[in-house]
């Protein structure tokens, strides 16, 4: 393998990472804090939605950015409005938010620019390269020239882990997600703690959305998040909650996917589909203990206040 | 819920049903207005799209229908003994391989032979995905959320890889399989129409399911497990471990039945992109049913009535078939709400 | 007269259809220590809830410090003052013991571990101060449920409360243990703190408080100085009705005495230096032999913790043991301690609780079938016998009163007990008449010596002496049979805490 073919992976890899990055790290704060939000496909494919429409509003593709955060958020207020303020099955209404979001955004899609849909042309996220930083060796024009969000992702990854673990609203988080009796006991708002941990994750989510439509892409397309918001769900259980884990394994699904890149680019005839399962099942062997105990928030998927 | 005997007619989740049917069609018929739609125009068209004709109703709205039931059963089996199965989706994949397979390697047998061997053997391939969440959750006590999760994308890239390997059809163009043999393929059941005999075995599997959630002992324990699986350790005697291993098996061999049977009967092949999603509708089609195995028939194919009619309501009224989506999503929603505030309304007031 | 720091007055508080509090009062005085009596679901707990910030009365009002307030949460109430230690753990297992005094705090919130800090210092000094030793680093989860109870206490002490609140702390103590906690609630109050105090157990907190407040159904019905109200007043204020309150004292007379000897019955159940394990994998049971005979019933007395749970699930047939021969007879019927999670499934009717018994008999259904005519019928049955109030059989169990709940658990129980009944704590939570109920259905059981084997596990030590044969005390995974001259709560207090010392 070339140095250039080693190059294009590693730059594939995070390329392909990044928005797995973002919403796995959203939904780790999430599920932290004892919400397990299977609607995080409705959150991202809103958020390429309104990243598309948001961008060509404004004719910045960092408005656009904007606008898919808020629609993200948007649609995980609607998950928790009935998982967190109604006390509804959380797998259930994840899956109706995931539906309702694929629904929703095609229907106003295609009410917008016509059945067939038209090919958007979207302002997009240009990569931009950080000066200096890119211009080291292989890593550096595979880690520093890319998308603003990519840059996001790699700041979030240290600053949620630092409010997490060192700072008491990330002690309050936590003890919401393991013992949300207690936490309420220390006068811990579960409730909300839990809806604004929704939320946050929700316009990660959006983010995410918006960085595959416009740096990705450069357009939308119906169902194009293609159950990313799912394996966001898996990359926080490969990651252990940890929002730094977390990232490393985002980048890791990364490059099971450019992998498929990198084999055509060699020539070689692999079954890529496989490598593209590797992940899942490596997932699985981490919830099955052979990297160490992962262990889940104890609340996880449990309503509060418990109902009767 | 009603005694065991009468819970075939459920009143307060037959209500919550019929109620969330009303309010998602209002609320997406507000919506089609407010997004310039005509919403009775969508109504009519989707109605004759799903019940106008013989053709309508027996070639797409049941045919739409039979993995439904299939699949939603598998959900209700599952969930009602406490086991969060939501990888149907991964269990009908591992079926319609195993179906594919027979279909394609068992060219030699008989249609007596073929057909019961690839639906038996598709249901075991459902129950081998579900075997190893359910492992997970029985020996290292692994939730099964998103280990069944995870299963299913493994499902999904194993059917990738096959359909472009092993499987692939002699030209090796196309991501299928070359069709199955004549004689694997179910009989049709109206000459013409392309209702195959699968219709008989979603109903006869839901009326077997029925029968062993009253009648049977082990239904009983599936059901006491999953309402209070401490009660039933405790008071009920019930080594909880084989009744999980049940509600898996059984569940991954229903959606397993489920694959076996769509190739059987409607497509003849496995390709990529086999499910547009069943098994995820399967978790909304058993929810609206309340779990109830007689209801999933009746939510199957409101279910498959809706897709059916989605594509002859972008025909005929120009809305966009993804509408269909956003309604049934706007139905489960409606069933959780409105279930959630009969139970605060009526909690207490019984209380003697 | 010394000052009111709190006052609470015409609180109501409804829980759907249930009306927890109708016109509840209460006041707390500097330097007093202020008992809350009442029987169960008289609405102490619902009370002291509202007063700690925990629930929003309906109406009615809350002073602090003579100044009208309203608690939108528990921190609320903190910042006036008022310090809550709750019933049932409020610890997060995950986190060790200084995170969990840090929860909630603010001090510097983007600082985390510079808080912790200042709060080891702080909680150093407080428990040199009290006594209440609590190691601050390992989680929580592996901790004892003494050392729990301390770190509760601890956690509201350090926010120096004028008001301290506890509802229900002696209940997993040992007798040596109440009477240090006591100790030390004397002391803060002589700080000119005010202390409330909720317990079951009625003469424990008598012997310590200065004052008592007396609700019955949601209503404040006495409140006066301790010296000047008897034993009877009181009995009478909590339960009201004069034919209740006679079968109240019947249980509570017989108390010291025990039953008249009788002839023992066969043997229906043995175990040999039998071992088991704790859920947690630690030995909870470390060689204990014990027989049970027909017609008569053994207490079983001890400090939660000391085995005597795995003891009942294993004379219970529900655990298996790790070591030693355990012979059981074929009728076994278990009332479990926690009868809302182990008892009884909520979702289910009368008839199918009925049915958790009977899915594995024969007689009721084919090979894999139950026959739904028979099981009803012993539901009605069950349903007769022991007067459940309730619509039919149809009647979701979760739609029961707590008493009737326990009295479907104990019917049901009996109908297979034809051989042995294992009954855990079968009384607590109940009322005065429902307690009366089962122990005089105990009795009734043990009747002949062709009746049941009873084996009765209890933390009550009054139930335990009026109702048993003999009593054995579970301590430290063993079991210490209680000597004639012995039987007396001192005697098996002595016992307890010796066998708790032991385990540690």
């Amino acid at each position: 393998m070339s140095e250039a073919e080693l190059v294009l992976f590693l730059e594939a890899s995070v390329r392909l990472g990044v928005p797995l990055a973002l919403a796995a790290m959203g939904e780790a704060i999430t599920e932290r804090a004892g919400v397990i939000n299977v609607g995080l496909e409705g959150s991202m494919i809103a958020g390429a939605l309104a990243g598309a429409l948001g961008a060509l509003a404004f004719g910045s593709g960092g408005a656009g950015v904007l606008a898919g955060a808020v629609a993200g958020g948007g649609v995980a207020l609607v998950f928790a409005a009935f998982a967190i303020g109604l006390g509804t099955d959380q797998i259930i209404t994840g899956t109706a938010i995931t539906l309702a979001g694929l629904g929703f955004t095609g229907a106003v899609y295609q009410a917008r620019f016509g059945a067939t849909g038209t090919a958007l042309t979207l302002p997009t996220l240009a990569p931009a390269p950080v000066p200096l930083l890119a211009d080291v060796p292989i890593v550096g024009s595979a880690l520093f020239a890319q998308a603003p969000t990519a840059y996001l992702a790699y700041a979030l990854a240290p600053a949620l882990w630092y409010w997490l673990f060192r700072t008491e609203w990330g002690l309050e988080l936590r003890a919401v997600g393991d013992h949300p009796d207690a936490a309420a006991a220390a006068g811990v708002r579960v409730r909300r703690v839990r809806a604004l941990a929704t939320v946050f994750g929700g316009a990660l989510a959006g983010i995410a959305g918006a960085h595959l439509a416009l740096a990705h892409a450069g357009t939308f397309a119906e169902n194009m998040s293609a159950g990313r918001g799912f394996i966001a769900i898996a990359v926080v259980a490969l990651g252990r909650w940890n929002p730094a884990l977390v990232f490393l394994a985002a980048l890791f699904f990364g490059a099971a996917s450019a992998l498929q890149y990198l084999l055509q680019a060699l020539g070689l005839d692999l079954p890529y589909q496989l490598f593209l399962a590797l992940p899942y099942l490596l997932t699985l062997a981490a919830l099955a203990g052979w990297f160490g105990r992962a262990r889940a928030p104890a609340a996880l998927a449990v309503p509060w206040p418990l109902r009767r | 819920m009603a005694r065991p005997e009468q819970r075939r007619i459920d009143l307060g989740a037959l209500s919550v049903a019929a109620g969330a049917v009303v309010a998602a069609g209002g609320v997406g018929a507000l919506l089609l207005l407010a997004g310039g739609y005509e919403p009775l125009g969508a109504a009519r068209a989707a109605l004759a799209g799903a019940f106008g004709s013989t053709e309508a109703l027996l070639s797409i709205t049941l045919v739409r229908t039979v993995p439904l039931v299939l699949t939603g059963l598998a959900v209700a089996f599952a969930f009602r003994a406490g086991v969060w199965n939501i990888g149907a989706e991964g269990q009908l994949l591992a079926g319609a391989i195993a179906a594919a397979w027979v279909g394609l390697a068992g060219r030699a047998l008989p249609s007596w032979v073929l057909v019961p061997v690839l639906l038996v053997l598709a249901g075991c391939a459902g129950a081998l995905w579900a075997l190893i969440p359910a492992l997970m959750k029985l020996r290292l006590g692994v939730g099964e959320v998103i280990t069944t999760l995870l299963m299913s994308f493994v499902a999904i890239h194993l059917t990738g890889w096959l359909v472009h390997g092993p499987l692939q059809e002699p030209r090796g163009i196309f991501p299928q399989t070359e069709a199955i043999a004549e004689a694997a393929r179910l009989p049709a059941l109206v000459p013409g129409t392309r209702l195959h005999a699968g219709a008989f075995i979603a109903i006869a599997a839901a009326v077997a399911v029925a029968w062993l959630f009253v009648r049977a002992r082990i239904g009983f324990r599936m059901r006491a497990v999953g309402a209070s699986s401490s009660a039933a350790r405790i008071a009920g005697r019930i080594d909880t471990g084989p009744i999980v291993l049940v509600a898996f098996m059984g569940s991954g061999a229903l959606a397993g039945l489920a694959g076996g049977v769509q190739v059987a009967g409607v497509t003849y092949a496995l390709y990529e992109g086999f499910s547009p999603g069943w098994g995820y509708t399967a978790i909304a089609v058993a929810l609206l049913a309340a779990l109830n195995p007689l209801g999933v028939l009746a939510t199957a194919l409101l279910f498959g009535a809706l897709e059916a009619g989605a594509a002859a309501m972008q025909r005929d009224a120009g809305v966009p078939a993804v509408w269909a989506m956003a309604v049934q999503a706007l139905v489960i929603l409606a069933v959780l709400a409105l279930d959630r505030l009969r139970r605060r309304g009526g909690g207490g007031a019984a209380r003697v | 007269m010394t000052a009111v720091l709190a006052r609470l007055d015409g609180v109501a508080r409804r829980f759907g259809s249930v009306q927890a509090l109708a016109g509840a009062s209460l006041e707390v005085r500097a330097g007093e220590v202020h008992a809350v009596l009442g029987e169960n679901g008289a609405g102490k707990s619902t009370l002291l809830s509202v007063l700690g910030g925990m629930l929003r009365p309906d109406s009615g009002t809350i002073e602090v410090g003579g100044e009208r307030v309203e608690f939108a949460s528990p921190r609320d109430a903190w910042k006036r003052g008022i310090g809550l230690v709750h019933q049932h753990f409020t610890l997060v297992p995950a986190l060790s013991g200084l995170e969990n005094l840090a929860l909630g705090r603010r001090s510097s919130p983007f600082r985390l571990r510079r808080t912790l800090e200042g709060l080891r210092a702080d909680a150093e000094s407080l428990m040199d101060r009290t006594g209440l030793a609590v190691p601050l680093d390992a989680p929580v989860e592996g901790l004892g449920v003494g050392e729990k109870q301390r770190l509760e206490i601890l956690k509201v002490l350090l926010r120096d409360p004028s008001v301290v609140v506890l509802d229900e702390p002696t209940a997993a103590l040992a007798p040596a243990e109440v009477t240090a906690l006591f100790a030390l609630l004397r002391s803060l109050a002589a700080e000119a703190r005010a202390i409330v105090l909720v317990a079951h157990k009625i003469d424990e907190v008598l012997a310590v408080a200065d004052r008592v407040t007396v609700l019955r159904r949601g209503r404040t019905t006495l409140t006066e100085l301790r010296a000047n109200v008897g034993a009877e007043a009181l009995v009478r204020a909590m339960i009201g009705d004069p034919h209740v309150y006679a079968a109240a004292l019947g249980v509570d007379a017989s108390a010291s005495h025990s039953r008249p000897t009788r002839t023992r019955g066969a043997v229906v159940a043995t175990l040999d230096d039998v071992r088991a394990c704790a859920p947690s994998g630690r030995l909870a049971l470390d060689g204990v032999s014990l027989e049970i005979a027909r017609g008569e019933i053994v207490g079983i007395a001890g400090v939660e913790g000391n085995g005597q749970r795995e003891l009942a699930l294993i004379l219970a047939g529900r655990l298996r043991a790790t070591a030693g021969s355990v012979r059981l007879p074929a009728g076994i019927g278990f009332v479990p301690q926690d009868r809302s999670h182990e008892g009884l499934v909520g979702d289910f009717d009368l008839a199918e609780n009925v049915a958790l018994a009977l899915h594995a008999d024969a007689r009721f259904g084919g090979r894999a079938t139950l026959a739904w005519a028979a099981i009803r019928a012993e539901a009605e049955r069950v349903r007769d016998r022991f007067a459940i109030v309730s619509a039919g059989t149809s009647t979701r169990a979760d739609m029961l009163s707590g008493g009737n709940q326990q009295r479907l658990v104990i019917g049901r129980e009996m109908l297979v007990a034809s051989d042995l009944l294992v009954a855990e704590n079968p009384t607590r939570g109940l009322d005065v008449a429902a307690t009366a109920f089962v122990h005089s259905e105990l009795r009734r059981l043990t009747e002949s010596p062709a009746g049941p084997g009873v084996v009765l596990v209890s933390s009550d030590l009054d139930e335990v002496l009026s109702l048993s044969d003999r009593v054995l005390v579970a301590a430290g995974g063993r079991l210490i049979p209680v000597p004639e001259h012995a039987r007396s709560k001192q005697g098996v207090g002595a016992l307890m805490l010796g066998g708790a010392r032991g385990a540690a």
